[in-house]
């Protein structure tokens, strides 16, 4: 019972956070859409809950075909910890690192709107290894 | 010095698959079988869970390979 309450108090959050990040961004680009794009936020709501769908059909596959077995145990955990401790170093390091070779070539502004768009790349694709590392 | 265990010949004498004993002691298969070739040394837990399933002492499972020089 404890694990089904952590699993939807999870996709709850979840779901809050592509919601709220997704008409956050709706409402931030306002001014090149000409006003609220309602449309663009009806797209946000309805990607979450396909979203949403697709998790649940993998889940019921899953299951369908593991039988009871569960997602993540102490191996897992133990992986997860080690890369989630190498993936910061290697953020902190990499991105100290890449603002000095920056600021060495002689680039000394960034466009926000580039830094999103690195941010996004880094957690898509530490997202993408955590998801390796969980089925090894 | 190295852990070794005999629980894939326990498992196969006892005609468990490794989907069954995954499902029964809470972890994934993936964990059976890195247990299985000494890959991962399981915790005190779940050690003594395996004991308990198998039915078997401790020793039985798990020893100490001295490698050389130890």
């Amino acid at each position: 019972m404890k694990k089904n309450k952590l699993l939807i108090i999870a996709l709850v959050f979840m779901v809050c956070c592509n919601l709220t990040g997704g008409l956050l961004g709706v409402y931030l680009i306002r001014g090149e859409t000409g006003g609220f794009d309602y449309d663009l936020a009806g797209a946000v709501v309805v990607g979450t809950a396909i979203g949403l769908l697709f998790y649940f059909i993998a889940a019921k596959l899953s299951k369908k075909r593991n039988g009871n077995v569960p997602e993540v145990d102490e191996r897992s955990i133990m992986l997860l910890k080690r890369y989630f401790m190498i993936t910061l170093y290697v953020i902190l390091l990499g991105s100290g690192a890449a603002l000095i070779v920056v600021y060495s070539m002689g680039i000394h502004l960034i466009e926000t709107g580039l830094l999103i768009v690195c941010l996004g790349v880094i957690y898509i694709v530490v997202i993408l290894g955590a998801f390796v590392i969980k089925r090894l | 010095m190295k852990v070794v265990n005999h629980i894939r010949e326990i498992r196969l004498k006892k005609g468990i698959t490794q989907v069954k004993l995954a499902e029964d002691l809470q972890i994934t298969r993936q964990t059976v079988n890195a247990i299985e070739k000494n890959k991962y040394n399981p915790s005190l837990e779940l050690a003594l869970k395996l004991m308990e399933y198998f039915d078997v002492p401790i020793e039985e499972l798990f020893y100490l390979e001295k490698t050389k020089g130890e």
